[in-house]
């Protein structure tokens, strides 16, 4: 979007604008009279049921995007980047739909003793879209690429321990790093880690993706053709996608219902049940470990004082912002982040509203009559009604929220992360990188500017050196206690994600990670 | 008569230029470098002073100014920040789609708004009368976003499935290679302008009915449609043009509205991306060519006025 700064792996923003204007209105339940308004699939009645089907055309409308769109794979900002790079590239590894780490490209990425040392094993007869093979040369390129300080891509910032990259053989490439870093692996599972040939041009894009580039307007669509050297087995299924741009939410459902898309993503939840009642629709609603946190400076007053923090934290609702920000579809956070980390630390007990604790908090604190700046934007859809319903919630224990609405540009503008009291959005990620991108001295995206805490940075230190996973989970819960205890984030819920297909479009499932439409994983789809 | 005009189009071009001082003003005061937007996180020093020079950033703002300026009198528009690239060749193609939308909506609304509203006032207090009176003023209260939702519903998602509810032509085809996309779009253009052209039609021509000279022309046993066609209607016309022109000069700013709920590729959909992004050549741009439609429209409405009324033809009054 309208991000100034190229941004960190998973870590994209999507706008929403404006409302879903007309509701139910949009919506009938009659049946499909006549499919108009370009080529419609030839058994469009049939649903996708059974084994998946070889050929056809998907259209799929992406919300949000620009004159900014790229197809460069190491920079993607907004959700149509992002359906294009994972459709034209792959990375070495990423999360799958239960956001278990899948090898992709590699058969193997291993940590020596120390955790200096990550070797990956390229799978054997992995080939570009241009026939040539893919070897260690390639990924050392494509790593120098994303991590060119003249022109970093998204995971640069994550990746500064990356010291040098050897080639053992052909298939085998060794990474080392200037200090421990236990979590390597999952650092590279990104889609913004995507390997591409060593003369890679972004006019006439090369990659490993299951599709390739046919065409591409920037702000408009692009068109993809079956990737013939793709490595898995009779996959993609499909002949042909086009990957269209909806900034406006109207015209993405309203293309779908008109059946001039197949497939869109990012539903306004308002809507999810008047879709489900349509025949001829699937609504795909994937829980997952997004969260869109409140943000706290825990180095600037009010929130230095840990009584105020905890007492912010107990004024929240937590059940009720999920009812009225979210519609429902979503799950209630513990201030904690990284559910789907097999450390999460779930013993801690559940937080609940309580506004006589948190008003005597305040009061010892020295702050019984708090007043606080706000500051929220439409940077993803539901910040601005969390802020809202948030400065109610608050008010009930005295506290007067005073809300100042930005717009995106404003909001990741200069004083991105500077912000005394502001929200953000996080998709799914593990433990440690999370903390590693957001919670530790000098991530780039610490936007309580928290880490001053050296109990907290001596155990992240111990934990991301310890390849052992059962010490490393005892020192995460630790880590997670100290946040649930101290932090400066307010996380009250984990957002579902709802997308929308055609039903006879076939091979989507929920997916953990956040991103939209199954990740836009197009090499299983099909159509009946 | 002649001297007239060229005084409207001197008066017109002041204009202009005022306002593409106005613009170039404000976007001086956003805030933010955007040499800096354009680089992001790959911004050194070094790449940032570079940037500024191509861009004249580094020098003072009047000069800044005439650059601009001159850069319009070429056809030039300048690099737009965000995909720095011509603005010339972001724009060529939405211009001209916008252009058509409006071209539409203005050849579809006119005669049907000015044949209505004679009609009615034909037909004064009569039951037709009073159900146009009624639906036109509806039709006018309504903002065309709601107007634009309603047809979609009714035409292509829920009630009757047969018209495409958004604009999917390829990049590269002209809009028009699938006119079934224009229709609801222009529909709605068409239904936003003409309840209010119709209305001023109607009293208008009202007024002119009960002219004198209209009583004597009846009088001298000349046949109705004379009366109408001959007598009545150019001298309703003249008022009713500044209406029109003031609509039409509407269209060019409600298109924004419109491009955005069929995701049309005109002109509106590039300024609300160009907003976000700030990207301030493309919004300057887009400002100067939405003003210069405005200015145009209303020259031609002055025209139109100074023509038929006779006694500013004949230069009796100066």
């Amino acid at each position: 979007m309208s991000r100034e700064s190229r941004s960190a792996p998973g870590f994209d923003r999507r706008r929403f604008l404006g409302a879903a204007l007309g509701g139910a209105g949009l919506v009938g339940a009659g049946p499909l009279l006549a499919a108009c308004g370009g080529t419609t699939p030839g058994a469009a009645d049939a649903a996708a049921t059974g084994k998946p089907k070889r050929g056809g055309s998907l259209r799929v409308g992406v919300a949000g995007g620009g004159a900014k769109d790229t197809v460069d794979p190491h920079i993607a900002a907004t959700n149509p980047d992002i359906a294009r790079v994972n459709a034209m590239y792959e990375p070495l590894a990423w999360r799958d739909a239960e956001y278990k780490m899948e090898m992709v490209l590699a058969e193997s990425i291993e940590p020596s003793k120390d955790a200096r040392t990550w070797t990956a094993r390229l799978r054997k007869g992995v080939k570009f879209s241009d026939g040539r093979p893919v070897t260690a040369d390639e990924v050392i390129s494509s790593f120098k690429r994303m991590t060119d300080p003249d022109s970093p891509g998204n995971v640069a910032a994550s990746l500064s321990m990356l010291d040098e990259m050897t080639k053992r053989d052909d298939r085998t490439v060794q990474f080392h790093l200037s200090s421990p870093t236990a979590i390597f692996d999952d650092l590279i599972a990104q889609y913004s880690a995507g390997i591409v040939p060593t003369d890679f041009n972004v006019k006439k894009p090369i990659g490993t993706g299951p599709f390739k580039l046919d065409s591409f307007t920037a702000g408009q669509q692009s068109t993809h053709s079956r990737n013939e050297y793709y490595w898995r087995e009779d996959q993609p299924y499909l002949d042909k996608i086009t990957i269209i741009d909806f900034p406006d939410d109207n015209a993405r459902v309203n293309a779908m219902l008109a059946n001039q898309v197949d497939a869109i993503d990012n539903v306004p939840v308002a809507l999810v049940r008047v879709l489900n009642t349509d025949p001829r629709l699937r609504v795909l609603n994937s829980e997952t470990g997004s969260w869109l946190p409140f943000t706290m400076r825990v180095d600037k007053p009010p929130f230095d004082d840990v009584r105020v923090r905890q007492a912010m934290r107990l004024v929240v609702d937590r059940e009720q912002m999920i009812r009225q920000v979210l519609s429902g579809q979503g799950r209630v956070a513990n201030d904690m982040y990284a559910p789907f980390d097999p450390g999460y630390a779930k013993e801690l007990p559940q937080r609940h509203q309580n506004i006589a604790e948190a008003k005597r908090l305040l009061k010892e604190a020295g702050k019984p009559n708090l007043t606080v700046e706000l500051v929220t934007g439409p940077i993803q859809a539901g910040i601005v009604e969390a802020a809202q319903v948030f400065a109610k919630q608050a008010a009930e224990a005295g506290i007067t929220v005073k809300i100042r609405k930005v717009d995106t540009s404003t909001f990741f503008g200069d004083d991105y992360l500077k912000w005394d009291f502001a929200q953000d959005f996080w998709y799914t990620r593990n433990y440690l990188s999370q903390v590693a991108t957001g919670s530790i001295e000098g991530a780039p995206f610490n936007e309580t500017h928290w880490g001053g805490d050296k109990e907290f940075m001596d155990l992240y230190h111990q934990a991301v050196a310890e390849i052992d996973e059962k010490k490393r989970t005892t020192l995460m819960k630790k880590l997670q206690k100290i946040e649930y205890e101290r932090g400066g984030y307010i996380v009250w819920g984990f957002p579902n994600q709802v997308d929308a297909y055609t039903r006879y479009v076939g091979g989507l499932e929920p997916d953990r990670t956040g991103l939209p439409l199954n990740a836009y994983r197009f090499y299983k789809v099909w159509l009946a | 008569m002649l001297r007239m005009i060229t005084r409207r189009l001197v008066a017109s071009i002041i204009v202009l230029w005022l306002v593409s001082l106005l613009v170039f003003v404000a976007t001086l005061m956003l805030p933010g470098d955007p040499a800096r937007a354009i680089l992001g996180q790959g911004a050194t020093p070094e790449r940032i002073a570079a940037l500024r020079a191509q861009l004249h950033l580094d020098q003072p703002a009047w000069e800044q100014y005439t650059h601009w300026l001159a850069g319009l009198f070429h056809g030039d528009l300048g690099i737009s920040a965000a995909t720095q690239s011509s603005v010339n060749t972001l724009l060529a193609d939405r211009v001209v789609a916008s252009l058509l939308l409006m071209f539409l909506a203005a050849v579809i609304s006119l005669p049907l708004a000015l044949l209505i509203g004679t009609w009615s006032a034909m037909r004064r207090d009569r039951a037709a009368d009073h159900a146009i009176s009624g639906v036109t003023l509806v039709l006018a209260a309504l903002p065309e976003f709601v107007v634009g939702i309603i047809v979609v519903v009714l035409f292509s998602t829920s009630v009757f499935r047969v018209l495409p509810s958004v604009t999917l032509t390829r990049p590269g085809d002209p809009v028009w290679s699938e006119p079934a996309q224009l229709v609801l779009p222009v529909l709605t253009l068409v239904v936003a302008v003409t309840p209010y052209i119709t209305r001023m039609m109607r009293s208008t021509m009202i007024e002119v009915l009960d002219s004198p000279y209209v009583e004597m022309a009846r009088l001298k046993g000349l046949p109705e449609r004379t009366v109408i066609w001959r007598h009545a209607l150019p001298h309703a016309i003249g008022p009713v043009a500044q209406v029109i022109a003031i609509q039409l000069a509407w269209l060019a700013g409600g298109v924004v509205v419109v491009e955005f709920l069929f995701r049309y590729p005109g002109v509106g959909a590039a300024l609300i991306d160009a907003v976000n992004n700030r990207d301030v050549q493309v919004v300057q741009a887009v400002t100067i060519i939405v003003a210069g439609v405005y200015i145009i429209v209303n020259l031609l409405a002055d025209v139109v006025g100074i023509l038929t009324n006779p006694k500013l033809r004949t230069g009796m009054s100066r």
